[in-house]
């Protein structure tokens, strides 16, 4: 077993990470090419770069807008992401295995916190997993993998959660650490391809929003042009140019009996 | 919100469809707005080739291509759209509505979709799902209030203008919209209400007199002026429905003394173009270019209209010379800029009922116009209330998005889509409810008639025309 843990921590961990780091950076990167392109198509130049900054980073550090609407559900959600975040990145565990292994380090969370944190994404998954089962319209909006990200993300958590908290035998803390390891290493390679690459694309949400608003000029027209519809567009499919004008007596009669209504 | 639940008999009336079984057949689209007789023969490859044409020429591939991978489907919209709170049918959360087109998306404009059109057995897009999209995305009203509760941060309003924008490339929109832009396009009149220029004329006259009469000074309606500062678009609908309101803004000018201009060459700020088809919104938005181009002005002023003051704001700079384009103002803007510079004095004792302010999603949403007609307002209206919730967060009238156009949905506006508004407009207990919006206040007629409810709808300048004192010497 210690071979397969050997793998899991070595070329494993390695080769997933990397993975997610590159497939992540490639759509962050594609987005904004993307975002850059439609903007250059776009004839108006005029972006309200201070609103977007300015809703963009009120979702991002959500001090206030979050809690207006389903406080309860949104003060999960908040602490669920904080432990999901923070809690592996500053873990002691973790940032002494990179230090062993690339020679640098950062600063740690005191165990107390990390084990809170921990807490905090475990029950923060179960909780939206039975939110999504039983909350009507939430079940349905969920696809397959909505029901599925909270349990998977919970299990490496949890694993972690009993093998620094608990004193386990050494198979039993192997076969943990085992599980640890290999869901950990699946999610990181699942992560670019799903629903979880928000994690960094969030940031981007406004401005892409925004530049899609800017549309190119001229595009009806090519449109129709692609499809060979140049003669005959949409509005114009039946012509019906014999509807009678309105005349003038009834306009003015209807803007006396207005006022005589009015009056009276 | 909490709204009180459709009961059997509304649901019944608001989703009825009314049209006759052999039309029905014929298009084989069962969806409660009119549409004109179309192709109704492979629809999903048409389809999917409109869709795929627009995502070569446009931008929106960049927005779809985003959301389908950011998209959580975390349900926290489902608090903010009118519809769904009136209805609470899962079909109507934004998220939910939006997954129809984004899952067309990603079935046939994706690599993962296309491996698993090869891999599986799902044939693609069908029939059915159109018609599903042709209904759901004209229950939406396209007033981009879900957009700030999205904390991924997809716009659903964007996704509804797209669906709309390719469904009418197969030939599905409501018929009531495509009657109106083809009279404005090619039609003699030149305008949606097909309101001939001699008739513009008399009426504008007519109204001119009237005004002299009760106010005392000359009040012109300046028609062709060469030269002139502004070049005045309002809602074509106004000249005929809104007198108060045109008047309101006439008596406006009047006081200020600048240079505006009705033209006879184009008259029409409507662009049915930013509901359901980007070439219409460019080509009215070129027609106002050249009309402005003729009379030499040097900035649009856009009347009492939400949908026009959006149209034009932000997509003339688009499609009429980028940077160098004239400038767009609302005529709220004008009114309140003109009244801080002290050249129009406003009466405080005239308007004494309880006064309340409807923001219309297209101006208020983008942080445009929330504070200019608030502060007019509270200036001269002794009794001024807030609704709840307001400004940029306020509940759409319920016939956004041309909706309030259809008018064989009414009961779906009035019963369903107005529902939230009907709620915030009673509990303020106003009598005069101040929406600068022609859509909005059509709407909100309807609103009111339907709702019993007790209060009138007028626009800013209706109130300003009654409140405004001239200087008699001047
Ligand atoms: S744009 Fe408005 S009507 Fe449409 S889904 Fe969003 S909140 Fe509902």
């Amino acid at each position: 077993m210690q071979a397969w843990i050997d793998f899991g921590e070595g070329p494993l961990f390695r080769f997933s990470f990397v993975l997610m780091l590159l497939g992540l950076g490639r759509i962050f990167v594609l987005t904004l090419v993307n975002v850059a392109e439609a903007y250059r198509r776009s004839p108006d130049k005029i972006l309200n770069y201070r609103e977007i900054r300015h809703k963009t980073i009120a979702w991002l550090i959500p001090t206030s807008r979050l809690w207006r609407k389903r406080p309860v559900y949104s003060g999960i959600s908040f602490l669920f992401h904080l432990g999901l975040i923070l809690g592996p990145l500053f873990l002691t565990a973790h940032v002494n295995l990179w230090k062993l292994s690339v020679g640098f380090a950062w600063f740690t969370l005191p165990q107390g916190l990390a084990n809170l944190l921990t807490l905090a994404a475990i029950i923060g998954a179960l909780a939206l997993f039975l939110m999504r089962v039983f909350y009507s319209p939430a079940r349905a909006l969920s696809r397959r993998q909505d029901y599925a990200w909270p349990l998977l993300l919970a299990i490496p958590f949890l694993t972690g959660y009993l093998m620094v908290n608990n004193t386990l035998t050494a198979g039993a803390y192997q076969a943990m650490m085992l599980v640890h390891l290999y869901t950990a290493a699946f999610i990181m390679l699942l992560i670019p391809f799903t629903k979880i690459a928000h994690c960094v694309l969030v940031p981007l949400s406004q401005l892409v929003t925004a530049v899609s608003w800017k549309f190119p000029a001229g595009t009806g027209a090519r449109v129709l042009e692609t499809l060979g519809l140049s003669e005959r567009p949409t509005w114009v499919d039946k012509p019906r140019l014999d509807i009678a004008p309105v005349k003038l007596p009834d306009l003015i009669k209807v803007q006396s009996q207005k006022k005589e209504a009015k009056a009276s | 919100m909490k709204l009180t639940s459709l009961t059997p008999d509304e649901q019944h009336k608001a989703f009825a469809n009314s049209k006759k079984t052999e039309v029905l057949h014929r298009q084989n689209l069962p969806v409660s707005y009119h549409v004109e007789d179309h192709d109704v023969q492979d629809r999903p490859r048409r389809f999917l080739e409109a869709f795929a044409a627009i995502l070569k020429h446009s931008n929106y591939r960049v927005a779809l291509e985003h959301y389908v991978r950011v998209s959580a489907k975390c349900s926290r919209c489902t608090t903010h759209c009118q519809v769904y709170l009136a209805t609470s049918d899962p079909r109507d959360v934004p998220c939910n509505r939006s997954e129809l087109l984004l899952s067309v998306y990603r079935r046939h404009f994706t690599v993962s979709g296309l491996l698993r059109g090869r891999l599986t057995a799902d044939a693609g897009l069908t029939d059915e799902h159109i018609k599903r999209m042709a209904e759901a995305f004209y229950t939406c009203t396209a007033c981009r209030r879900c957009h700030f509760e999205c904390p991924l941060g997809v716009d659903h309003a964007l996704i509804t203008h797209l669906a709309r924008y390719i469904l009418s490339e197969i030939g599905i929109s409501p018929r009531a919209l495509v009657v109106s832009v083809r009279e404005q396009l090619i039609g003699a009149s030149g305008n949606t209400s097909a309101i001939p220029v001699p008739a513009l004329l008399d009426n504008l006259e007519f109204l001119s007199e009237d005004m002299k009469e009760e106010k005392g000074v000359p009040i012109p309606f300046p028609i062709d002026q060469e030269g002139a500062e502004f070049l005045f678009l309002p809602a074509v609908s106004d000249f005929l429905m809104e007198a108060d309101t045109l008047m309101g803004n006439a008596a406006v000018f009047a006081a200020t003394g600048d240079r505006w201009t009705v033209g006879t060459g184009y008259f029409d700020g409507i662009n049915y173009g930013l509901f359901y088809n980007d070439q219409v919104l460019e080509k009215v938005l070129l027609k106002i270019k050249a009309e402005a181009e003729r009379l030499k002005v040097k900035k649009i002023l856009i009347g009492e209209c939400g949908h026009a003051s959006r149209s034009a704001k932000f997509f003339y700079p688009t499609f009429c010379g980028g940077k160098a384009a004239l400038p767009v103002i609302n005529i709220l803007e004008y009114t309140w800029q003109r009244w801080k510079e002290g050249r129009i004095k406003l009466d405080p004792n005239i308007v004494t009922d309880k006064v309340t302010y409807h923001d219309p999603c297209n101006i208020s949403r983008p942080g445009w116009i929330v504070e200019q007609p608030r502060e007019v307002l509270k200036a001269f209206c002794q009794n001024y209330v807030e609704m709840t919730p307001n400004r940029r967060d306020n509940i759409c009238c319920g016939g956004g998005g041309g909706t309030v156009s259809i008018d064989e949905i009414r009961p779906y506006r009035t019963i369903v889509a107005g529902r939230a508004k009907a709620e915030q407009i009673r509990a303020t207990g106003a009598k005069y409810v101040v929406a600068p919006c022609a859509n909005c206040k059509k709407q909100l007629r309807e609103l009111v008639e339907d709702n019993n409810l007790n209060c009138e709808i007028v626009g800013l300048h209706d109130l300003i025309y009654k409140a405004i004192i001239f200087d008699k010497q001047g």
